[in-house]
């Protein structure tokens, strides 16, 4: 517990250098894009007029509105495919696994390839996927297949496969945490309440990790919609999210609708935050 | 055959090469208050787990009303169960919470309302019926999680140390109200506990349990009086445990030879140990007078030491030489006669010693 109220002004005095941080580093870069998305005009200058015809060039265009969608769509299909793989993750390392070196091991097994950067995870998948790739050869070795599939790389699917391994366990974080500060004796005595392991889980286990659930939703759900380093590895030229089309803007020279992408993508984003919290209000989370 | 709630045969429990269990038999007879009485680790609440079904037996059997229940899960067995904290579901109104087990059941909406409604009433929480756990007080969660075990009206109710967690302000009234719930509903109570007073001012049926056995059962009165083993006399507040070794046997006494003394000590009970065997007694502090008479056949010269009030009884530890020897109480509403330092000569009558038969295992 604080010692510090919540509005006295050594509350204020400690938040301030952080609060100077996030100004410098985030709020004013924002509110930078958010400026040169309404520039008029042809040149790079800050004497543009400021105008929404940007914003009404983007949403004329069939092409763009549907990568919007398509991009809200990828999220919500990791958010259900790194939802119940990361839950069940995480319910495997918190209830099934008993003893806690094994659960530790386990653990670093999953966290330690996480030491990588991002990107090269991303491109650790394509000797995977390809025409000649370990998935393919094992297919074919198997007999499943007789000719290779070209499926994976280059492809939805394959980007989806890589966001998955890339993702779950952003969600497995946030409810291994709820989940074991739910104390055994609950489950324990809703069982002896009648309740078979179905109802357990589904009548306490699950409503008492709603809010790790919700953190670790919107953690993928930010992550996917920001993610261009793995559609770019895994899609090649062949497909673009909205992530991407920030970066074709921003390398074609177009820093207008570069912000523009951009800001539709924070706002996105903050509209999937605000959902999540009138969910769970997250910011209560440890009361 | 009295009607039987619960029968433990032979049933065993280890955990890797820890044998928290040891083959162990109880019966509890219809609508009994049983404690199950030991030091921590002596495999009580491993017992009661078992019963519930929390654990899974290795070897025995588990009867319920006459039916063999080893191999049911727990939500099939005609049992409730009360923990240490209640385990109150944090996310449930205290209504829906005391409703759980009869939704589990599939009791229709209204039924379980109802249910529900005069359960609160008989337990004076329907105020309470909407308010979540972490609003509500010691007193007051234990009368939910009461509410909410007993609501399926199962056989037995078990209750692992359930008024551990209160206020020590708290625990007398509700270890009564516990006990006049238990009467009213003529159900049987397993109550685990290390605390000899809730045990003996409870139990119609005390359980002495050491090193994943049973060391005694027996009424409160039987345990006290008639300690069966060391291990119980020096469990039990207020007893003296001698050790020694058997060097005459006549009249129902046997002579025993301690590091102290010796002593006469009757035999009750059971058979007369071999002269020269080793053997164990016990005599209650209160029995032993700093005033012998000549009925007071065992008697010693002791100092003595630190002088100590344990509620209404004063209590002198007596020593001789270094080490202290044995404790003597005397109701604290006497005038002190012996004060720390002052030799005295102390004695009991020698049918105030207790042999002990059950010293070695041998049931």
């Amino acid at each position: 517990m604080s010692t510090i109220s919540r509005r006295s002004p050594a509350s204020y005095l400690l938040a301030a250098p952080a609060a100077l941080w996030m100004t410098g580093a985030v709020v004013v870069p924002t509110l930078l894009i958010a400026w040169v998305s309404l520039w008029g005009g042809r040149a790079f200058s800050p004497d543009s007029p400021l105008t929404i015809a940007n914003y009404a060039r983007f949403f004329g265009n069939q092409t763009y509105l549907k990568l919007i969608l398509d991009t809200v769509q990828q999220s919500l299909l990791l958010m259900a495919i790194s939802g119940v793989l990361g839950y069940a993750i995480a319910y495997f390392l918190v209830v099934m696994v008993k003893r806690p070196m094994v659960r530790l091991a386990i653990f670093f097994a999953l966290v330690i390839p996480f030491w990588t950067s991002a990107i090269i995870r991303s491109i650790a998948w394509i000797p995977f996927l390809g025409v000649n790739g370990v998935i393919n050869r094992t297919l074919m070795f198997l007999g499943l297949t007789s000719a290779p599939i070209d499926a994976f790389l280059y492809s939805r699917t394959g980007i989806t496969m890589a966001q998955v391994s890339l993702y779950t366990l952003l969600m497995t974080g946030p409810v291994v945490y709820t989940l074991s500060n739910i104390p055994v004796q609950l489950r324990e005595a809703a069982t002896c309440l009648k309740a078979p392991p179905l109802a357990v889980f589904r009548r306490i286990t699950l409503p008492l990790t709603l809010p790790g659930i919700v953190i670790g939703q919107v953690l993928i759900f930010l992550n996917v919609m920001s993610d261009f380093a793995t559609v770019a590895a895994i899609g090649g030229n062949k497909l673009a999210l909205l992530g991407n089309l920030v970066l074709n803007f921003y390398e074609a020279g177009n820093i207008r609708y570069a912000s523009v992408v951009a800001v539709l993508l924070m706002v996105c984003m903050l509209a999937g935050v605000a959902i999540a919290l009138k969910v769970v209000d997250v910011r209560r989370l440890g009361e | 055959m009295p009607d039987i709630d619960l029968e433990l045969r032979r049933i065993t429990k280890r955990y890797g090469s820890f044998l928290a269990v040891d083959n162990l038999s109880l019966d509890i007879a219809r609508g009994t208050f049983t404690c199950l009485l030991g030091p921590s680790g002596c495999g009580k609440t491993t017992t009661l787990r078992c019963i519930a079904g929390l654990e899974q037996i290795d070897s025995g059997d588990i009867l319920i009303g006459g039916r063999s229940i080893a191999d049911a899960p727990p939500w099939q067995r005609d049992i409730a169960m009360m923990f240490q904290d209640f385990a109150l579901f944090p996310h449930m109104t205290v209504a829906r919470q005391v409703g759980f087990g009869l939704e589990m059941l599939k009791q229709p909406r209204a039924e379980v309302a109802r249910r529900v409604a005069a359960m609160l009433k008989t337990f004076e929480i329907d105020h309470l019926a909407g308010r979540k756990p972490a609003t509500l007080s010691g007193g007051q969660r234990q009368r939910a999680a009461l509410a909410r075990a007993l609501i399926t009206e199962p056989r037995i109710l078990l209750l692992d140390e359930p008024i551990g967690s209160l206020d020590f302000s708290l625990r007398e009234m509700v270890m009564f109200e516990l006990k006049a719930v238990q009467r009213r509903l003529g159900i049987s109570f397993v109550w685990v506990t290390h605390d000899q007073t809730e045990a003996f001012s409870l139990g119609d049926l005390v359980v002495v349990m050491n090193r994943a056995r049973i060391e005694q059962v027996g009424s409160p009165a039987d345990i006290l009086e008639r300690p069966r083993s060391a291990f119980v006399a020096g469990f039990i507040q207020g007893n003296n445990v001698f050790r020694g070794t058997v060097t005459a046997a006549q009249d129902g006494m046997v002579r025993i030879a301690t590091g102290v003394g010796e002593f006469l000590v009757p035999v009750l009970n059971g058979s007369t140990p071999p002269t020269g065997g080793a053997v164990s007694f016990s005599v209650r502090a209160e029995r032993i007078t700093d005033q012998p008479g000549a009925e007071h056949a065992n008697r010693l010269s002791v100092r003595c030491g630190a002088v100590e009030f344990f509620g209404a009884v004063r209590r002198y530890f007596m020593h001789q030489a270094d080490s202290q020897i044995l404790k003597v109480d005397q109701f604290g509403a006497q005038a002190a006669r012996l004060r720390e330092g002052d030799q005295a000569t102390i004695g009991w009558r020698a049918a105030d010693g207790v042999l002990h038969h059950g010293d070695g295992g041998s049931p």
